[in-house]
């Protein structure tokens, strides 16, 4: 049984390529969890999409050893994801914690994710120990940035650490730091048990392998437990600690963090958030638990081939078992056929499932536009949730259309303040405060409306800052809005899974600059192809794509014919790729014109 | 063995002669340039290869091809025109093609191809604008044209020239000039050629180098259609995609390719059809000569197509004949019956006024020919 006042549980918080990786290996070698080889190798990052993109989605403990001032320390890591899409994964880690790194480069300063996060951890009552990374870089303006870090966060300059995680410069400081400032976790190891679950995962030999912040009390290897939530009672058959491969152990006490497996089957039977107990003597009062995330972002996925449509139910299922924020459900569409729905909880999450999709599987996928999920009030005053165009009821059925609007912080030079707030204007956005991180540098906020957001606004935020602004939102609520739902006529033929929900002012613009990116995508026919935009029965806008006029080859004699015939299977391959509606070709990223931006 | 039909077994003949002057920027046929010292010993081979005949096989067309046949002299010639016609016996009123180039040819070169039994000169012209012949990388002028036309003449009366359009930067004006030189030289029959890339051939290289700029689709669709216009106003019978011919000047051997019938073939680079199987044998000069005179076989790809294959093989090439397909015989010839293969799409693509079906024919219209390839695509 551990001591709690000898244990520290933390996070670390960062912008993405601030060094949170490196600094959590950095820690991970000086403690001698691993070895001058292992490092760099960024450890706490396993799944190979995040490592490609330096990013961090499922969190993932370690446990290591530290001894400071002839006192062996527990040291608890707890991982934390770096994207806004992610917020909420931040939550349920720094829930487990009582402090955090707050890591900041020391050239790029504060970024938005910084500020969100670091919020985040005031939220949860965290100790934040703030640390300046990149120290040794010629370019590191430390002095400026920590006025920064007190401008927006209120951090005490004089509590900034001064660290360079790749050379371990100063990192001595920091586990002092961890240990000196972060306060002991309060539960007691003879109270009734009360363990918080933050996260799981399914493994294939073991089942659910089940992460616990233990708050009070004992869990012992053996013991007969109880799930509060859905009242079920398993026996653990394991348990131990990520220092950092799993190493099994007999107990975990209260202000410890680890893993037990208890032969539980599926990973639906566990919910995150929910409050591990002993099955004898259960604790009167369960932790208060997380809220479940909510997808943000939909889009259909469709096998191009029909007849994969079971195969990619599969590859879903198998997805969503590690991803529970990730939703999916059958849907049919006139063009596209049998295909699904998917929830994002935004666009970098819905990136990352479609890139897993189809690195996992074989799959020729379809994937329509993205849209937020809307609500209408009908006129006989139900509230109908909309996660797709096709599900807007006709006009004279609704009473209020509403869109979800969120709290947007841009983190950016000064001097492109005025660009931003155009841009931000022409997208619906409404003013609310400009604050000076320095003369150079501040954050703008706007409220505005998600679909404004995911439209394009992060590619146009790069563009505008030349790749220096940040941003970082958060949910407001519903908002009533003008909302009218945009057709596409391919030929006649309405494509459903062309449709998108715009604002009635913009309906026109849209739908023009639609159909001009769709005239590039779809190649010419045999005949002239019409495309028209519409909301309701009125044409808003129209293109045609003139029919193919010359397309023959001269010659075909001889030992052509086998050549010919190899160019004709390969062009027959080309087409089974393209989805078929009428008579048009549709290629696959024209269902993606929608999304393309204005300029 | 000639009981079999024609599309079973051959009554046609390719040989090829791969030997060049020059390498043309546009061609990517199977050619040997700079090695005319290998010539005889490529006459030693073809004469072994034909061997492998067993006995003489009668035919309705043979068709020397190249590279560049008339770049033999008039002994190899001699030799060539002689070892063919001993394993190749020509039927009465049979067709003996041959390919020449203006620069190639003289008096003498005509006099061995007529004294042996050449029926019809297939004249590689391509253009009479000096500047566009530059563009194709010819080597001959517009005057060579006339002049190899006059000696055909005199002792061949079945010529047929072969046009280009299509080259960068040819005008409307400049192809309407080509046809109205070409129609002043009275040949039997035309083939007029639109311009392609084909990948790895100079022309090719210089266009995705950036160095040359192709022709958009609106200029080649308009050259083609001046072709049709200018040619059937002539009185010639556009008969293929490419292909036009005086009344009864049709080529023999161009229809047994259309019509996706067996013929044999000889040579370097030379592909054969016979008994459902197609062949070709190796592209490269050396190690054709090794094999053949080794006494061994000079294929390097060989397949058979499935019946349904065959089926939309000939599907796809007896389309591009201006009498299209006939359904009875194309059940003969395929064991398929036509609609069943495409009746859907060939309803669609009548409505579109891009096929027209009389019943027992579907052949493409006008507007069909111009997209003929995407007509087929749809068909297969």
């Amino acid at each position: 049984m551990s001591d709690p006042r000898f244990i520290r549980n933390f996070s670390i918080i960062a912008h993405i390529d601030h060094g949170k990786s490196t600094l959590a290996d950095q820690l991970l070698l000086r403690t001698g969890a691993i070895s001058q080889r292992d490092f760099r190798n960024q450890v706490l990052d396993d799944m190979d999409l995040e490592r490609e993109r330096g990013i961090t989605i499922q969190m993932h403990p370690v446990t290591v050893y530290h001894t400071y001032q002839g006192q062996k320390y527990e040291l608890n890591l707890i991982d934390t994801p770096g994207h806004v899409d992610f917020n909420y994964e931040v939550s349920r880690s720094l829930a487990a914690c009582e402090g955090a790194i707050l890591l900041v480069d020391a050239f790029q300063g504060v970024q938005a994710q910084t500020v969100a996060n670091a919020y985040l951890a005031i939220e949860h009552d965290l100790t934040i120990v703030p640390v300046l990374n990149k120290i040794d870089m010629p370019i590191a303006r430390p002095d400026a940035v920590i006025a920064e870090m007190e401008q927006a966060v209120g951090v005490k300059p004089e509590e900034v650490l001064r660290a360079s995680a790749k050379t371990g410069l100063g990192i001595d400081e920091v586990l002092a730091a961890i240990i000196e400032r972060i306060p002991p976790p309060k539960g007691q190891p003879e109270a009734a048990v009360q363990a918080l679950v933050y996260n799981s995962h399914f493994d294939t030999y073991k089942g659910v392998v089940v992460y616990i912040r233990v708050m009070q009390g004992t869990l012992r290897k053996g013991q007969r437990i109880k799930l509060m939530r859905g009242n079920t009672e398993h026996e653990i058959t394991e348990m131990g600690q990520f220092r950092p491969t799993p190493t099994g152990c007999d107990s975990l006490s209260a202000g410890q963090v680890g893993y037990f497996t208890a032969q539980i089957k599926n990973l639906s039977d566990v919910h995150i958030g929910d409050t591990v107990t002993d099955a004898l003597h259960p604790t009167d009062t369960a932790l208060p638990g997380y809220k479940e995330p909510k997808p943000m972002v939909f889009s259909g996925l469709y096998p191009v081939n029909n007849n994969d449509f079971e195969e990619l139910r599969e590859a879903l299922a198998k997805l969503r078992l590690n991803d529970s924020s990730f939703t999916y459900q059958p849907e049919v569409s006139e063009g596209l056929g049998f295909g699904f729905r998917c929830g994002f909880l935004g666009m970098l999450h819905r990136e990352i499932i479609q890139q897993r999709l189809e690195r996992d599987s074989e799959l020729d996928l379809v994937q329509t536009a993205p849209n937020v999920t809307y609500e209408i009030l009908s006129r006989k005053g139900e509230i109908l949730e909309i996660d797709s165009p096709q599900k807007v009821p006709d006009a004279g059925q609704i009473e209020e259309f509403r869109e979800p609007f969120v709290r947007i912080n841009f983190l950016l030079p000064a001097e492109n303040i005025g660009d931003l707030m155009q841009m931000c204007s022409e997208r619906r956005g409404v003013y609310v405060r400009t604050e000076y991180l320095s003369p150079t540098r501040a954050i703008l906020v706007y409220e505005m409306p998600l679909a404004e957001v995911i439209y394009d606004l992060y590619d146009k935020l790069k563009s505008v800052t030349h790749g220096y602004g940040t941003m970082d939102y958060d949910f407001l609520g519903y908002r009533a809005a003008d909302l009218v739902r945009l057709d596409v006529l391919v030929h006649h033929k309405r494509v459903d899974a062309l449709s998108t929900i715009v604002h009635r002012a913009t309906a026109d613009r849209r739908g023009r600059k639609l159909l001009k990116k769709l005239r590039e995508e779809i190649d010419r026919h045999l005949f002239e192809v019409v495309l028209q935009a519409a909301v309701g029965s009125r044409i808003i806008a129209r293109e045609s794509i003139a029919p193919m006029k010359k397309n023959v080859t001269a010659k075909c004699y001889g030992g052509d014919i086998t050549r010919k015939r190899k160019l004709w299977a390969k062009q027959a391959e080309g087409k089974k790729r393209m989805k078929q509606i009428g008579q048009v070709d549709i290629p696959q990223e024209a269902f993606l014109a929608v999304l393309e931006s204005d300029q | 063995m000639n009981v079999l039909p024609p599309w079973q077994w051959p009554r046609a003949a390719y040989i090829h002669i791969p030997f060049c002057a020059h390498h043309c920027g546009y061609c990517d046929f199977a050619i040997a340039v700079g090695q005319d010292e290998q010539i005889d010993a490529y006459l030693d081979a073809l004469a072994l290869e034909l061997q492998t005949l067993g006995t003489p096989q009668a035919v309705r067309s043979i068709f020397l091809g190249g590279g560049t046949p008339s770049h033999l002299n008039c002994a190899q010639l001699e030799r060539l025109l002689v070892l063919v016609r001993r394993w190749l016996l020509l039927e009465a009123q049979g067709e003996f093609s041959i390919e020449v180039n203006p620069d190639s040819m003289d008096e003498a070169k005509v006099k061995v191809l007529a004294d042996h039994g050449i029926t019809r000169v297939s004249l590689g012209a391509q253009s009479f604008h000096p500047h566009l012949l530059q563009v194709l990388e010819r080597l001959h002028g517009p005057d060579q044209v006339a002049r190899a036309v006059e000696w055909v003449r005199q002792r061949i009366v079945n010529l047929s020239v072969d046009l280009i359009f299509g080259a960068p930067g040819q005008t409307v004006a400049d192809w309407k000039s080509d046809l109205d030189r070409v129609l002043a030289l009275e040949p039997t029959h035309l083939s007029t050629y639109g311009l392609t890339y084909e990948k790895g051939t100079p022309l090719w290289k210089q266009r995705e180098r950036g160095l040359l700029v192709a022709l958009d689709e609106e200029s080649e669709w308009q050259l083609y259609r001046e072709a049709i216009d200018i040619l059937e106003e002539a009185g010639f019978e556009h008969y293929e995609i490419s292909n036009f011919a005086r009344a009864g000047y049709r080529s023999v051997h161009n229809q047994v390719y259309w019509a996706n019938e067996a013929y044999f073939g000889f040579g370097m680079g030379a592909a054969r059809y016979v008994l459902g199987r197609r062949e070709t044998n190796t592209r490269d000069l050396r190690t054709y000569l090794r094999k053949i005179l080794a006494g061994e076989s000079a294929i390097f790809q060989s397949e058979e197509l499935g019946e349904e294959e065959r089926a939309r093989e000939t599907l796809a090439i007896q389309l591009r004949r201006a009498e299209g397909i006939a359904r009875c015989r194309f059940r003969l010839q395929t064991g398929r019956e036509l609609d069943e293969l495409a009746g859907e799409a060939i309803r669609r693509q009548v409505e579109l006024g891009l096929l027209r079906d009389e019943g027992e024919t579907v052949a493409l219209t006008r507007s069909g020919k111009y997209v003929a390839d995407a007509v087929i695509e749809r068909l297969l």
